[in-house]
């Protein structure tokens, strides 16, 4: 008796240990990710025509110099493409990473299901059909992202919803609205399938000041509240009848999270279109960093900004010619989608 | 006394009702078996105890309250529950699993305590599973998965326990080895258990008390000696048989004829 009455003592001791060592890791990764996206914020105002030095930079950004005309550049001209690359990666990472934990499935990206896809419908509509511009079609890619997710709420949600049948749901809403953004882009005057086709592709560039003003100032709501959830998140994941178990208010969990991500995706998708993959592939790039299913939504927001910001710098200042930052992204993110096809089918554990 | 007990409960899902004006009351400290045919309402039962089904009518009460009307994170401090499918997220740890089962225990902006340690360190000894504590859920064997399930449930640290048929898919030693453990959980710490059993003969060995469902009600419970006779067993499940004593435990063991 003596012996076991030793022996959780010891577990105990191996548990502290574990849980200790995953809190240094989370907060190493974390910082080093937070301070790879600084550098990299700092880079994109640093790199164009007129390249600036990192202390010019950061000395007009904290106001330490007095230069108008590198106070123009970085602040007039590049640092709205800094701010937006970072605001879109942190708000696409987190919502990525809580749909794919809370639908338990790697695919369960807002890019697969309907939810980017009835963005750009509406955004494509509002380009195509009204001849707007600007700030009208963002409100229109918000409420198509909305409109997307309560469609899919309506055809897979309701009963309660688990991998396969929601992801093929979604796939399902997504070709529908391809298909109907197709339709449109017949309609359209040459001049405005280019604007809508270039807004598809989604860049950090065509952003505007208000729709990045309004995702500036539901960020720091959202993106706590996201990680606040994450308690929720790690009992969700068990299963609903697991979740009830252990005293989770399953419902409301759900329901929290969801609005969470789809407004976060929402709000991105306003300011600088559908960019793909990044929502697909910050979480799992975060979790490989972490260590497995850890499910960090912080990570996950920095890997997000960390994507974009690099992609929109490939995008614009490496390539020969400037591209949209989507099409970096997509590039990247194209063969990763591919790999997780081929190894979630091998070990059979798709849904 | 009985601390948790169903009323005229009548259960159901979309269509008509699966288990049929039902009074139950589970005894307290003992380990109770619901055995039945497939589909014969006993999971669903489970789950109308565990507040997971809302009843239609009728009502399930734990420490005289209506289980419903009370805060669902209260009742998880007392009534733990495995479920019949339980998802283990991709990659996690045994150690990592377990400490989920402290949920109850933990609010929002607590941080993680040493009672959190003792409670998760204490549930993988007694389940054995202190060994595994470092390895990845999907790796284990399903005998070993399973006790690592039963412990996430104990790190829950309540009182009673209810699991729904945990030694499906488990082979004829997995069986056995959960069921001990469940006895032991209940002979050292008291633990009220109720566990869904597909296997009578199981049922008979190792349990204290036996309710009997067929079509949503209950058919005859009891200590598995005053109850289980072949009558019951043709009547439960349809299967002609002899009643002989276990030679071991002197239990009763179904022998189809």
């Amino acid at each position: 008796m003596t012996a076991t009455a030793i022996r959780p003592d010891t577990a105990a001791g191996t548990l502290r240990a574990t849980r200790r060592r995953r809190s240094i890791r989370a907060i190493v990764v974390t910082s080093g990710l937070a301070v790879t996206v600084s550098a990299l914020f700092v880079l994109t105002l640093m790199l164009g025509s007129f390249r600036l030095g990192a202390g010019e930079v950061v000395g007009s950004l904290l106001r330490l110099r007095d230069d108008p005309s590198v106070d123009f550049v970085v602040r007039g001209l590049r640092l709205p493409t800094a701010v937006t690359g970072s605001a879109v990666g942190l708000a696409l990472g987190a919502a990525g990473t809580v749909f794919q934990q809370l639908l338990r499935n790697p695919l369960a990206s807002p890019d697969f299901v309907g939810i980017s896809s009835g963005a750009g419908l509406a955004a494509v509509a509002a380009i195509v059909l009204l001849q707007a511009g600007g700030l009208i079609v963002s409100g229109f890619a918000l409420a198509g992202a909305l409109a997307g997710t309560l469609a899919m709420y309506l055809l897979a949600w309701r009963d309660g919803v688990a991998g396969y049948r929601f992801i093929l749901i979604g796939i399902g809403v997504s070709a529908f609205f391809d298909g109907l953004v197709g339709f449109v882009l017949t309609k359209a005057q040459i001049f405005e399938a280019r604007q809508a086709a270039h807004w598809l592709t989604g860049s950090v560039g065509q952003a505007g000041p208000t729709e990045l003003r309004i995702l500036l100032y539901a960020l720091p709501v959202l993106l706590p509240l996201a990680m606040l959830l994450q308690r929720q998140l790690r009992v969700m994941e068990l299963g609903d009848d697991t979740a009830r178990g252990l005293g989770a208010r399953t419902e409301l969990n759900r329901a929290a999270l969801l609005a969470t991500a789809v407004v976060l995706v929402a709000l991105a998708v306003a300011v600088a279109g559908p960019i793909v993959f990044v929502a697909l592939v910050a979480g799992p790039i975060a979790n490989r960093l972490l260590g497995p299913a850890t499910g960090g939504v912080a990570a996950a927001a920095l890997v997000g900004a960390m994507l974009l910001l690099a992609s929109d710098i490939v995008a614009t200042q490496v390539l020969p010619t400037p591209l949209p930052t989507g099409v970096v992204t997509g590039a990247v993110g194209a063969p990763y989608l591919l790999w997780l096809l081929i190894t979630t089918n091998r070990q059979g554990e798709g849904g | 006394m009985t601390r948790l007990r169903a009323e005229g409960l009548t259960l159901g899902y979309d269509g008509p009702a699966i288990v049929q004006d039902l009074d139950v009351a589970v005894l307290d400290g003992k380990v109770t078996a619901i055995v039945g045919a497939n589909a014969c309402g006993k999971s669903t039962l489970l789950r109308g105890l565990a507040r997971l089904l809302k009843p239609r009518s009728g009502a399930v009460s734990l420490d005289g309250g209506d289980i419903s009307a009370m805060s669902t994170l209260d009742v998880a401090k007392v009534l733990g529950l495995l479920p019949q499918a339980p998802l283990a997220p991709d990659g996690i740890t045994v150690a990592d699993l377990v400490s989920r089962g402290r949920y109850p225990h933990q609010g929002w902006f607590r941080r993680w305590t040493e009672g959190d340690h003792a409670a998760a360190a204490r549930a993988l000894q007694a389940t054995g599973t202190a060994e595994l504590a470092d390895r990845r859920v999907r790796e284990l064997s399903g005998g070993q998965r399973q006790r690592v399930w039963v412990a996430m449930v104990l790190a829950q640290e309540t009182d009673l326990l209810l699991l729904d048929e945990p030694t499906t898919h488990l082979d004829i030693n997995h069986q056995v080895e959960l069921l001990r453990l469940l006895r032991t959980l209940n002979a050292e710490s008291g633990k009220t258990i109720v566990v869904v059993l597909h296997d009578l003969n199981l049922a008979c060995r190792f349990v204290d008390h036996v309710i009997a469902m067929a079509d949503g009600r209950i058919v005859a419970e009891g200590a598995p000696a005053d109850v289980v006779t072949a009558e019951l067993v043709e009547k439960v499940f349809g299967l002609g048989c002899v009643v002989v004593p276990d030679p071991i435990a002197g239990t009763p063991m179904i022998v189809p004829t």
